[in-house]
């Protein structure tokens, strides 16, 4: 499928400059290429088509495969608590990121600008953990988690996420203040202030791309996970959406337009913070290769 | 110089590079102690209960054995054949996204458009993508109801069903959730392109595709290196979701990865020990792609 | 306002980098001081510890009269202007100016005073509500200024603040920057490695290089009497020239041995210089002291060929070799082991109009009142005190 495209004229080049005459054969390379970037965008959007079409049936409707209607929509909340889910899932998020930005965004500066001694080191460490994924300490974790007590409530899996965002932020932060020239901070010495009074005057405000970006992106991974919120969550009304969703469809007896439905909101809030703040998830994603 | 020496006063105070110092290691001790107490020490932890039976309470020492009866474990196996067999979707999971980011950067009327709705897809769980997946390959499914189009009217798929296509169906909606992030990728790495070099090749006289392939390619080569790294990774660490909602790791063990092996040696069976090994084993393969990855970042720096 | 003591200061890198080397210098109260040298040479360091962002090794350092080696950058009341300004990108420029003064806690009205009046000073006064990403790099650097000013300290410490900046601006400033330091009469560092910069704006100006002082004098003297060979090249453009020969007694008195030819020393220097006979000799000679002859041999002249020629509008500067006995050019003394690299040609400065080539013989002359010596092994000038 590659090579053909690729013999595409390229757009930017356009008919004026186009070393080869021929506008017509422009034009029709052209509309071709929208044929095929159209054919792409009805594949992409195809979960959501899935989702918006089946939900808007009733099981019968589903089964007979035509029909309309909103009644999977009006009973879904007697089915799975989506609002209370929905929260869950938002105070999680929330809390998981306020304390990865609060703890990676100082551990960033210290390593890009207050090298201590085996600092490092302690950052080469930190570092490797971005790549220990949580099934490889599942079983220690889980222990663990459950031995202090923290399943009962929201703490594990926010302790959970934290530590696992945690090595991402400090590398995304550390990145970042590489970036920030020394003398900046140097300038707010010499004004007065101490290493606190710079890291919360100074360094906070100008960083507030990077937690943008470190916002971005663990909301959306952690908002879309499930094997935390599965296991680190004991009480039922505590679970996120992703849980209640995949549980509901563990279930012998679930109406797929529900299912569907339930799929829809929980998919909102991340594609609504993905498309407000695409340009820091790009950034995020390329941070340490860029440039 | 030493008689000056001797006349300042020499208090040993807190000087500006102590400060410094002990500013930086205050403000990066929560990191580590996150990362020490729930990353570093469960590792550690892990390795100790691998060689234990443990059901989660209480634990019996074995000794290095229990390694070498779970590596007789023909499960085992079939987990990690599962994975080897899905890495042959990650040349899918990288080339499809390739093209399609060439394709945006032709700037086609609408394209802004067309790279928010590529996109898209990223945004969603893979638990509600599994969902949809189901509903993509069951037996109703929109699957069944192209090739009916297509006039196979007495063909019928379920994909998900059979033990010899479960796996192929997994690695084809793996496929499709990587594209969104694997296309951003490469998009900016293409945006990163000094327009000038395709210029110059131009006017030296170079067709597309050899701009293509002595230009542009070389210089995504970075961008597709970490695209590569980040799949495998995603490949051995995220399938969770998606085997859950969609096969629960069946039919028999079609299904069943190293991370699905885990939770249900675990969870299912409470057998911990045996999953605490599992995840050193699942550990030790991450390792070695996050070795190419330092290496990758070690290279910038 | 204060005077600033450098004694016997020492900066010791690692075990054995030693970026200042037993530094004594005074600068007095309401003194421009410029720190000259070729990067490496020391002086951004000694401005560091100045400001208190580098420890001090040995030494004792002293602002009014108060030894500030263990004092914290924010206890010792010294405002810096950094190379890149340091601007702090979130604060608009009035906040930038006032910020020192927040952290120090004083009342609004009164931030908002000093710094109107400070912006007034730096003719920022439309700009205050700007952010310093909007502004240009003259005004940004104004704002870097402002941002000493407003705190009215002892001490100004200014790191190259001009080199970011373009020719014509970096003149406009110098000159400002000059005006507003006399204005306030507040005691100044100025680092640089712009020998113009120091020329132009200091009331001293101390020079550097390798970590050691070399010679510290307002600019005038510096540029008439070098102490040593280091200085004399450094100061001044196109440098002086410097050829080595042998001193030897003639006829009529002293003599260099350039090569083949012989340069007489006028008997004036015999009294003022420690011209020990015999031994190998630097002298010196500005490019504007070298005086082209037309016609007759003169007595002391010395004949040169035309090596390259670099017309500047206002004046050709020419590139002069030494010719020997055999008329074929044997350029000067390039001796590796030097103090200082010396050029291997001679520049004159000659008139726009002067008519002359590449490979054109010319016989020159060095102005008698104008003649520098130093010591061929050291550098340091032979003049004594």
């Amino acid at each position: 499928m590659t090579t053909p495209l690729l013999e595409r004229p390229p757009g930017r080049e356009g008919p004026a400059t186009a070393p080869r005459p021929g506008r017509r054969r422009v034009r029709t390379g052209r509309a071709a290429l929208f044929v095929i970037m159209l054919g792409v965008a009805v594949v992409m959007l195809y979960p959501f088509w899935v989702m918006i079409f089946d939900s808007l049936k009733t099981e019968a409707q589903f089964l007979a495969g035509k029909g309309f209607s909103l009644g999977s929509w009006k009973a879904l909340n007697s089915v799975i608590p989506v609002g209370q889910q929905v929260l869950s899932s938002t105070i999680i998020c929330c809390a998981s990121i306020i304390v990865i930005v609060l703890i990676g965004l100082p551990a960033g500066f210290a390593f890009s600008k207050l090298r201590f001694r085996t600092s490092t080191l302690i950052f080469l460490v930190i570092v490797s953990a971005m790549m220990v994924p949580l099934q490889a300490i599942l079983m220690p974790e889980f222990v663990n988690i459950t031995k202090l007590g923290l399943t009962s409530g929201y703490f594990g899996a926010v302790i959970v996420y934290a530590a696992l965002g945690t090595p991402f932020s400090v590398f995304l932060f550390t990145t970042y203040f590489r970036g920030v020239p020394d003398e900046l901070i140097e300038a707010g010495i010499v004004d007065g202030l101490g290493y606190f009074g710079v890291l919360w005057r100074l360094v906070v405000p100008i960083a507030v791309p990077a937690i943008a970006t470190v916002t971005v992106l663990q909301f959306i991974q952690i908002w879309d996970d499930l094997l935390v919120g599965l296991l680190f969550i004991q009480n039922t009304s505590q679970r996120p959406i992703t849980v209640g969703l995949a549980v509901l469809s563990a279930g012998r007896t679930t109406s797929i337009p529900e299912l569907m439905a339930g799929s829809f909101i929980s998919a909102l809030p991340a594609m609504l913070v993905y498309l407000g703040f695409q340009r820091y998830l790009v950034k995020g994603l390329t941070m340490g290769i860029d440039r | 110089m030493s008689s000056a020496t001797a006349t300042a006063p020499r208090r040993r105070r807190l000087t500006l590079s102590r400060r410094r110092q002990l500013a930086g290691a205050v403000f990066a001790l929560p990191a580590i102690g996150l990362v020490l107490g729930f990353i570093v020490v469960p590792i550690g932890q892990a390795v100790y209960y691998s060689m234990t039976q443990w059901d989660g309470v209480s634990s019996t020492w074995i000794g290095p054995s229990t390694w070498n009866q779970a590596l007789h474990n023909p499960t085992l196996w079939t987990a990690l054949r599962n994975n080897a067999l899905l890495l042959l979707s990650v040349p899918f999971a990288l080339g499809l996204p390739l093209a399609i980011a060439v394709l945006l950067h032709q700037r086609v009327a609408g394209w802004r458009i067309f790279r928010s709705i590529y996109f898209l897809p990223t945004a969603i769980s893979w638990v509600v993508l599994g969902l949809v997946a189901q509903r993509f390959f069951a037996y109703q499914g929109t699957l069944n109801s192209i090739i009916h189009f297509f006039g196979f009217s007495h063909t019928n798929t379920n994909m998900l069903g059979y033990e010899s296509t479960a796996l192929s169906a997994l690695g084809i909606t793996f496929i499709f959730t990587m594209v969104g992030t694997n296309t951003m990728l490469f998009l900016t790495g293409l945006a990163t392109l000094d327009p000038s070099l395709e210029e110059a090749a131009r006017i030296d006289g170079a067709g597309r595709w050899r701009i293509f392939r002595y230009i542009t390619l070389p210089h995504l080569s970075r961008f597709i290196q970490l695209a590569f790294v980040m799949t495998v990774i995603a490949l051995f660490s995220a399938l969770f979701s998606l085997i859950f909602v969609m096969t629960g790791g069946g039919p028999g063990y079609a299904t069943t990865t190293m991370e699905f092996l885990i939770y249900q040696t675990g969870f299912n069976q409470g057998d911990f020990g045996t999953a605490a090994l599992y995840g050193l084993i699942l550990f030790i393969l991450t390792a070695i792609v996050g070795v190419v990855q330092l290496r990758l970042i070690g290279a910038d720096e | 306002m204060a005077e600033i003591t450098f004694d016997g200061v020492t900066k010791i890198f690692g075990d054995d980098v030693r970026a200042v080397d037993d530094l004594t210098l005074h600068v007095a109260d309401g003194e421009f001081m410029v720190l000259v040298g070729p990067s490496g040479c020391g002086k951004t360091t000694a401005l560091r510890m100045l400001a208190g962002l580098e420890e001090i090794t040995s030494g004792t350092l002293s602002i009014g009269g108060t030894i500030v080696n263990d004092v914290l950058p924010k206890d010792r009341d010294v405002a810096m202007v950094f190379q890149n300004y340091a601007l702090y990108p979130h604060m608009s420029v009035a906040q930038n100016m006032g910020f020192a003064l927040k952290v120090r806690h004083e009342s609004k009205d009164e931030i908002a005073r000093k710094v109107g009046e400070a912006a007034a000073i730096l003719r920022l006064t439309d700009y205050l509500d700007r952010r310093p990403k909007a502004l240009s790099g003259g005004q940004r650097q104004r704002v870097a200024m402002g941002r000493a000013i407003v705190r009215s300290p002892q001490a100004f410490l200014m790191d190259e603040p001009l080199s970011n900046l373009d020719a014509q601006l970096r003149v406009e400033m110098r000159l400002e920057i000059a005006r507003i330091q006399r204005l306030l009469g507040v005691a100044t560092v100025y680092v640089t490695h712009d020998q113009i910069e120091a020329m132009t704006m200091g009331d001293r100006v101390a020079v550097m290089r390798g970590g050691q002082l070399q010679q510290v004098d307002t600019p005038q003297d510096l540029y008439d009497h070098p102490a040593n060979e280091f200085v004399a090249g450094f100061m001044g453009s196109p440098p002086m020239n410097l050829l080595r020969g042998g001193l030897e007694n003639g006829a009529d008195g002293a003599v260099v041995v350039l090569g083949a030819q012989r340069l007489a020393v006028p008997p004036r220097y015999n009294a003022s210089h420690d011209l020990g006979l015999g031994g190998a000799v630097v002298v010196g000679i500005r490019p504007e002291d070298v005086e082209v002859l037309s016609g007759a041999e003169v007595a002391g002249s010395i004949t040169t060929r035309v090596e390259r020629r670099e017309a500047l509008g206002a004046e050709i500067l020419v590139h002069l070799s030494l010719l020997d006995a055999e008329g074929t050019s044997a350029f000067v003394v390039n001796d590796a082991g030097a103090v200082v690299t010396r050029p291997s040609t001679l520049v004159a400065k000659m008139g726009p109009r002067a008519e002359v080539r590449v490979g054109d013989t010319l016989r020159v002359r060095f102005n008698p009142e104008r003649f520098h010596f130093f010591a061929a092994d050291s550098g340091v000038s032979l003049r004594q005190a």
